[in-house]
């Protein structure tokens, strides 16, 4: 249903997408996940034939975005990352406009207007104006926008970023009843948001695809990496030597209490739970233990995980080394 | 063309849902209404004057002619405000994602923010019926005069109207484009003066591109073709230049 080939956009001399090519199948749910700046924005907005890639072809429901624009845009509903709204219209005017300008019918205008405020649950805010809305209705309203012309195809940017919890479940079962009629594309920068809703993830960083995957297999290959996180109340290099006799864990990195409690990061082999074994050897010893918790991997990790996976079991927590800062060198060229 | 007219529709709500519309339209009543009493006294008094020498007084020539020339200056302040929202604010406010992602050309989006501009600056001149009225009730001028009149003035609009939404496609800063507009309608509205400096022909060609010159024989009753061409090409080039630069900043990103 939606092609990428080998898109590459640049923005000067930025590199924003490198080199990026996946199909969706119709019906899918895909997920489009990567960090902020990961190029998710840029990609979605050469799919919509909102912007033209620098190299490569973006095709959807058969037809290519740069070729026959039109006719891929009749079939693709987009919701930007922030909401298109105008902020002196009314919702439903809003509504309204949109219907006429995607090329609804005109005998079809009012039901459809209707059909998707009752379908995004905006009806009581029909008559408000746009400006006025909170984020929650923001978003509904942009996700409504999108439904008007009943496109094959959705391409949603970040729907449930800035939604508070009940909204973001609400927004969920909102796209997943979509599915099935519709080929759905959505971005995010959360690693449970693509668990929750995604048949299958796209994973970039820095303009490029790291991995495609379902779910559960990136979860399964992430969980190798999840470490614990200890507060213990003892000497450091005792703490340290104490945790690593532990069966079954695989790493230990301390960090200096100074003169206090001190903070201990544990691996363990293949994901272990070595959570009991653990306290026992604090608590045997006579030390504190105030705190044992799993240590969530940030998004930045997972990458670095699913990078360098291969070559070696990555430390988590420890960022690459930043690469060397340019214009050190313009001193001595002046010279 | 359902599009167009539904993007046109939008625009002209847009302008008359905020204060913009009453604004723009309560300042030109008030700009217009005061050369009108100006140049209504001048030509009372001259043609005290004149009717007391024996020469006969004509009210289009006199009076209307120079009114409209007046309204054409009003009109050069006023429709860079109305034009400098046309692009730059969908381009700030993000809403140009919305239509740039919909089943459109980009010409029918331009023909439809050049509509509905050009509807709210016939709304300004629809005020200026009422002044004119007046004159028929009391004088009776010729119609034919009045009538090109003001089918100059919505052509020369049209004109600066092109040239606004270029310059608003260019920049997501509204006032840096009213700026920029103005800047710019002022050079063609003055491009002329320094003619009669230059050589023959750098003379007609100067003349020749000044939007104000092609008014004076709409304002005086005659339809020249040579000005319909002036002014039709111009608005043509200047919505072409448009879509080059939607076009331009679509791949530029
Ligand atoms: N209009 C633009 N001009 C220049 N650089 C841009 C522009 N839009 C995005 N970028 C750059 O391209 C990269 C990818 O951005 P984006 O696609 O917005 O990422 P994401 O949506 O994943 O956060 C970033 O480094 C960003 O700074
Ligand atoms: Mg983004």
């Amino acid at each position: 249903m939606i092609e990428v080939q080998h898109v590459t956009k640049r923005y000067g001399p930025v590199t924003a997408v490198d080199d990026i090519s996946f199909r969706v199948e119709r019906g899918e749910i895909l997920g489009f996940l990567g960090p902020n700046g990961a190029g998710k924005t840029t990609t979605m907005r050469i799919i919509t034939g909102y912007m033209p890639p620098t190299e490569g072809r973006a095709i959807v429901a058969g037809f290519d975005v740069l070729e026959q624009p039109i006719e891929a845009k009749r079939r693709t509903g987009y919701l930007p990352e922030t909401p298109p709204l105008y902020p002196d219209m009314r919702v439903s005017e809003y509504l309204t406009f949109v219907a006429k300008v995607k090329g609804v019918a005109r005998s079809q205008v009012k039901a459809r207007v209707d059909g998707v405020m009752e379908r995004t649950r905006i009806a009581d805010v029909a008559r408000r104006q746009c400006g006025q809305l909170s984020k929650g209705y923001r978003q509904r309203v942009g996700l409504a926008q999108a439904l008007l012309h009943d496109p094959e195809v959705l391409i949603l940017d970040e729907p449930t970023a800035g939604l508070d919890p009940k909204q973001i479940i609400e927004t969920r079962q909102l796209i997943k009843a979509l599915a099935g009629d519709h080929t759905i594309v959505l971005s995010t920068h959360i690693l449970p948001e693509v668990s929750q809703t995604c048949q299958r993830v796209v994973i970039i960083n820095k303009g490029r695809v790291v991995a495609v995957d379902t779910p559960e297999n990136l979860t399964a290959r992430v969980r190798g990496s999840e470490a614990m996180y200890l507060q213990v109340d003892g000497p450091g290099p005792d703490v340290s030597a104490a945790l690593t006799q532990v069966p079954g864990v695989s790493g230990v990195t301390l960090n200096d209490g100074a003169g206090g409690p001190v903070s201990v990061e544990v691996t363990s082999e293949d994901g272990r739970d070595v959570r009991r074994e653990l306290a026992s050897a604090v608590v045997s010893r006579g030390w504190g233990l105030l705190e044992l918790r799993p240590m969530r991997l940030s998004l930045e990790e997972i990458f670095l995980h699913l990078t360098t996976e291969d070559t070696t079991a990555a430390e988590p927590g420890v960022a690459p080394p930043e690469p060397p800062q340019p214009g050190q060198e313009e001193e001595t060229t002046h010279a | 063309m359902r599009n167009v007219l539904a993007i046109a529709h939008k625009e002209v709500k847009a302008y008359f849902d905020s204060p913009i519309a009453y604004v723009f339209i309560g300042f030109f009543a008030l700009l217009f209404g005061y050369f009108f009493v100006a140049l209504l006294s001048f030509f009372t008094s001259q043609s005290m004057q004149m009717s007391m020498m024996g020469a006969p007084v004509n009210v289009n020539q006199q009076l209307i002619t120079p009114l409209f020339l007046n309204t054409s200056v009003v009109v050069l302040f006023v429709l860079p405000s109305i034009t400098m929202r046309t692009y730059a604010e969908e381009k700030r406010s993000g809403t140009i994602e919305l239509l740039l992602t919909s089943p459109l050309t980009d010409m029918q989006i331009i023909l439809g923010k050049f509509i509905g501009a050009m509807t709210l600056y016939a709304a300004l001149l629809a005020v200026t019926v009422v002044h004119i009225g007046v004159l028929f009730w009391k004088g009776n001028p010729e119609v034919l005069p009045v009538l090109t009149g003001y089918l100059g003035l919505l052509l020369m609009g049209g004109c600066f109207v092109s040239v606004g939404l270029l310059i608003s496609s260019l920049t997501k800063n509204q006032i840096v484009a009213a700026m920029v507009t103005f800047a710019v309608f002022l050079l063609l509205w003055v491009i002329d003066w320094i003619s009669q400096f230059t050589g023959p022909l750098a003379q007609q060609v100067l003349t020749y591109l000044s939007v104000t010159q092609h008014l004076d024989d709409f304002t005086r009753g005659v339809v020249d073709t040579k000005h319909l061409v002036y002014y039709v090409s111009f608005m043509a080039f200047g919505l072409f230049l448009t879509a080059r630069s939607v076009d331009t900043e679509r791949w530029r990103g």
